[in-house]
């Protein structure tokens, strides 16, 4: 438990204004939970107040929305407010950004803060006039008194540092929300769009040098002979140094490294380790073999082995999902500068704090003696939660005398040497008694297992629940369930893609829950209501989903779209619905047509309820993107043969572009619940929302992914 | 190395450099622009765009000697203060998620303008058919083109 005298307290000096430190770290481990000030929030004399955002900002808008929390409590004036990423470190202990979770892990710790500062202003303002704090309010930046009287945050805030920290301040009502639930533009646009917003790659330290590092296209192969001079031939090179990922070619500019790593290559040759064989192929024949054979339980609600040897009919489907690249914009890379006994990084990353730890680490220094500068993200999905990139680049540095140098991945190097999404297959089996209702449910789930990877090859005991999100939390009532997930092996790193398991997972439930509608002669969206029934609070594990909200956010979308309406020969429909995380609630209907082979998804219109809406600017960016990023999951993949991928750029991965954009129509339900997450809840509905529109408009059942043309014709 | 005389945002600059050096890491590496920004390095991303005489190319495919002599504008040179219609329209439609491709899209958008002031859906999807952004700003992109057009709320 956090020490609530902890949570808070004025940590600025004798006139640098009201500056106060956050303890956001409530879940760290006993005996560090020593709380070391920072400077979360500091209101300047001069009236200026700035803001340390605690998590990292990739596009999903934190730097926006979470400074807007604190505003809204505090009364700010969002015209004068400066965002900077925290730094990491002691102060800042949980900056790992992931999982949909920025905002609801701080709203409340940040409007607390946030309206302590106000009552402290205000108590200033009340020693001042001599009244009783009561008398006063605060609006736009200014604490207001009776008979006009008004007086400035910043010349309020030498006098409030020295207020007591209220220990409950009074939370605002939403009714009286001023700023959050409006549209606010992001704090980033006007960097963004002249071209002064500063990614990774954007980095420009004096003395600078680049480098590019030749990999075995085999992950985890090793350089066996090579002949350093075909590097340094090329003008430019300065250095060639070999580092446990590969040889880096260290260069005056990123042309001349990447130049100079072409000419290494030809001289290279590689010892290209255990992963040597590895196919997509035989992947799949494993991961069809473990289809049959043993598995972890995930879920198990009554006897569903039973049900199913006890039903009158059985429906059974394979599912089919690919290996998925991130594919950021910006490539992988890191600017790393070791300096006497100090080392400092500069770099996109979702995990500052491992990226301080790991940075230090791997050039002998501690933890305190590496700063990390959080730069913009250009994309993360997932990708930048590792610190494959930032350390590499630290390793380069140190083999090449300190730096600083910015280690630069080239496409191909960022989709052959991605911590990849993996492929998994999925058997689907349905019981159906003889009034044709579902009497068991059986889904199983058969692949290489992400959490394993990220554990460094240990087995948690969570693995089965974590690879079985949005399988073992199926929401239907359905008598007996089973999910289980059958491990195969894979030598590949993998990693977490924006909404992970569950994009698979929940195409293979929603389009088969499809299949049994119209196997049973049902409409899909009457079988899902059924199915919700009057169940409204069921638990899964910890976690408790609220069916009455998702029972909204289907009907909100259904009826929006025109659900049942009477469509042109070649068009459909098709739906599908999650409870996110047990969080937040989407519902989405697809709009698709099939004309002589050729789809086209038309509109996706999109339900949801994620709680308290901070700035519906964001969410629908979110939702929009989403979207995007779910739809593209449906024509690309990664394939893998003698241990490469055979993708190697945006050529062959193909991403969704703006003319294959459908529109996207978004319905809020509107919510007094706490705000929950909203970066990857929209994304895995995309896909069984198409499909299932796909089946409604030409009777074709695709159950793999990626669409191949032909499927169509 | 062979020396070249560019004209980058209005100045004339001189570049000592390899004539196949793609223009992009002139620009970002040699000139300090950082704006335009390297995605795919192969033609296929759009994130490198700039204008080259008023046309919107990617410079991750134009070498530096074919540009010698001619005029370069890159995001920073758009206008001198974030006004230009384009800018304008990008932050009241709130485009911009991640921001990494967005230089290249508004580049893209600005040319585009230039060439048709009122471009319909078609134009502008044959504009972007070269970009990627992988946050799927797509719905916004097309709005705050039709805002700058002047054809939207
Ligand atoms: S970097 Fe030039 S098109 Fe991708
Ligand atoms: S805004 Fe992130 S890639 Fe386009």
């Amino acid at each position: 438990m956090t020490n609530r005298r902890d949570f808070l307290r004025v940590t600025g000096a004798v006139g640098a204004g009201l500056v106060l430190g956050l303890h956001l770290d409530a879940k760290s481990k006993a005996g560090t939970a020593q709380f070391r000030p920072n400077a979360f929030l500091a209101l300047r004399p001069d009236g200026t107040v700035c803001i340390s955002v605690p998590k990292t900002e990739m596009g999903q808008g934190v730097r926006t929305s979470l400074p807007l929390i604190v505003a809204e409590e505090l009364d700010l004036d969002w015209s004068r407010i400066e965002v900077v990423t925290a730094l990491p470190g002691p102060e800042f202990k949980a900056m790992q950004t992931g999982g949909s979770t920025s905002v609801s892990s701080t709203w409340t710790p940040l409007r607390k803060a946030g309206a302590a500062a106000r009552e402290m202003l205000k108590a200033a303002a009340a020693a001042q006039w001599n009244i009783g704090v009561d008398q006063c309010r605060t609006e736009n930046g200014f604490v207001l008194g009776p008979r006009g009287r008004k007086l400035s945050y910043g010349h309020l805030a030498e006098a409030a540092a020295k207020q007591p920290v209220p220990k409950d301040p009074m939370l605002k009502q939403p009714a009286d929300y001023r700023l959050l639930g409006k549209r606010t533009p992001r704090f980033d646009g006007p960097a963004i769009v002249t071209g002064k917003a500063v990614f990774g790659l954007d980095v420009r330290r004096p003395g600078q040098r680049f480098a590019a590092v030749l990999r075995c296209p085999v992950p985890g192969g090793q350089p066996r002979a090579w002949d350093e001079t075909k590097g340094l031939a090329v003008q430019g090179v300065k250095a060639v140094v070999k580092v446990p990922t590969g040889l880096a070619v260290v260069a005056d500019s990123t042309w001349a490294a990447f130049k100079g790593r072409e000419a290494l290559a030809t001289s290279t040759t590689w010892d290209e380790g255990v992963g040597k064989d590895f196919s997509t192929l035989a992947l799949e024949a494993k991961m069809r073999a473990a289809l049959m054979g043993p598995a972890d339980e995930a879920r198990r609600v009554g006897d569903a082995e039973k049900a199913l040897a006890a039903a009158t009919n059985v429906l059974e489907a394979e599912y089919a999902f690919p290996y998925q690249a991130h594919a950021t914009v910006e490539p992988m890379n890191a600017t790393v500068h070791i300096q006497g006994e100090g080392v400092e990084t500069w770099t996109g990353s979702q995990s500052p704090n491992e990226v301080q730890e790991r940075t230090a680490a791997a050039v002998g220094l501690k933890t305190e003696q590496s700063k990390v500068n959080v730069t913009l993200l250009g994309g993360g999905f997932g990708r930048r939660l590792g610190t494959d990139f930032s350390t590499e680049a630290a390793l380069v540095a140190k083999a090449a005398g300190g730096g600083p140098i910015q280690v630069v991945w080239d496409r191909e190097d960022d989709f052959c040497h991605d911590l990849h999404h993996p492929a998994t297959l999925h058997r689907m089996r349905a019981g159906l008694d003889g009034s044709g209702a579902i009497s068991a449910w059986a889904h199983r789930i058969a692949g290489p297992s992400i959490l394993r990877s990220w554990m460094g090859g240990q087995k948690s005991p969570d693995q089965a629940s974590a690879e079985a999100g949005g399988a073992l939390d199926i929401p239907y009532a359905i008598p007996a369930i089973t999910v289980d997930f059958a491990e195969v092996e894979a030598p590949t790193p993998l990693g977490w893609l924006r909404a992970v398991e569950i994009v698979p997972n929940v195409f293979a439930r929603e389009c088969f829950l499809d299949e049994v509608a119209h196997a049973t002669g049902k409409d899909p969206l009457q079988l899902r209501l059924d199915l919700l029934g009057d169940q409204d609070i069921v638990k899964f594990g910890q976690d408790e989903a609220d069916l009455r909200r998702l029972k909204k956010v289907l009907q909100v979308a259904t009826g929006k779209a025109g659900w049942g309406r009477k469509l042109t020969a070649g068009r459909g429909l098709g739906l599908a619905c999650h409870a996110y995380d047990c969080r937040t609630y989407v519902a989405q209907v697809a709009e698709v047509s099939v004309v002589k082979g050729r789809l086209r998804i038309h509109k996706v219109t999109c339900a949801v309820d994620c709680g308290i809406v901070v700035n519906p600017w964001g969410l629908e960016a979110q939702v929009e993107g989403g979207i995007a990023f779910g739809l593209s999951a449906l024509f690309t993949q990664i394939t893998w043969e003698q241990g490469r991928t055979v993708q190697t750029g945006f050529q062959d991965f193909p991403i969704l572009r703006l003319p294959d954009m459908p529109a996207v129509e978004i319905h809020v339900v509107l919510s007094r619940e706490a705000p929950s997450g909203m970066g990857e809840p929209p994304v895995p509905l995309a896909i069984p929302a198409v499909l299932n529109a796909i089946f409604a408009a030409t009777g074709k059942r695709i159950r793999r992914v990626p669409l191949d043309g032909e499927s169509l014709t | 190395m062979p020396t070249y005389q560019l004209t980058v945002n209005g100045r004339l600059r001189h570049v000592d450099a390899e004539p196949d050096t793609p223009l992009l890491w002139i620009l970002r590496d040699t000139l300090g622009l950082t704006g335009t920004k390297f995605g795919c390095g192969q033609g296929v991303c759009g994130s490198c765009t700039i204008h080259l005489d008023g046309q919107a190319v990617k410079s991750c495919q134009t070498r530096l000697k074919d540009v010698a002599e001619h005029t370069i504008i890159t995001v920073e040179g758009l206008s001198k203060d974030g006004s230009h219609p384009i800018q304008k329209a990008w932050l009241a439609e709130d485009v911009a998620q991640c921001g990494y491709c967005q230089p290249g899209m508004i580049m893209t958008a600005a040319a585009l303008l230039k060439h048709k002031a009122h471009p319909t859906d078609g134009d502008i999807d044959g504009a972007f058919a070269g970009h990627i952004c992988r946050c799927g700003t797509y719905p916004r992109i097309r709005k705050a083109v039709k805002r700058a057009a002047g054809g939207a709320k």
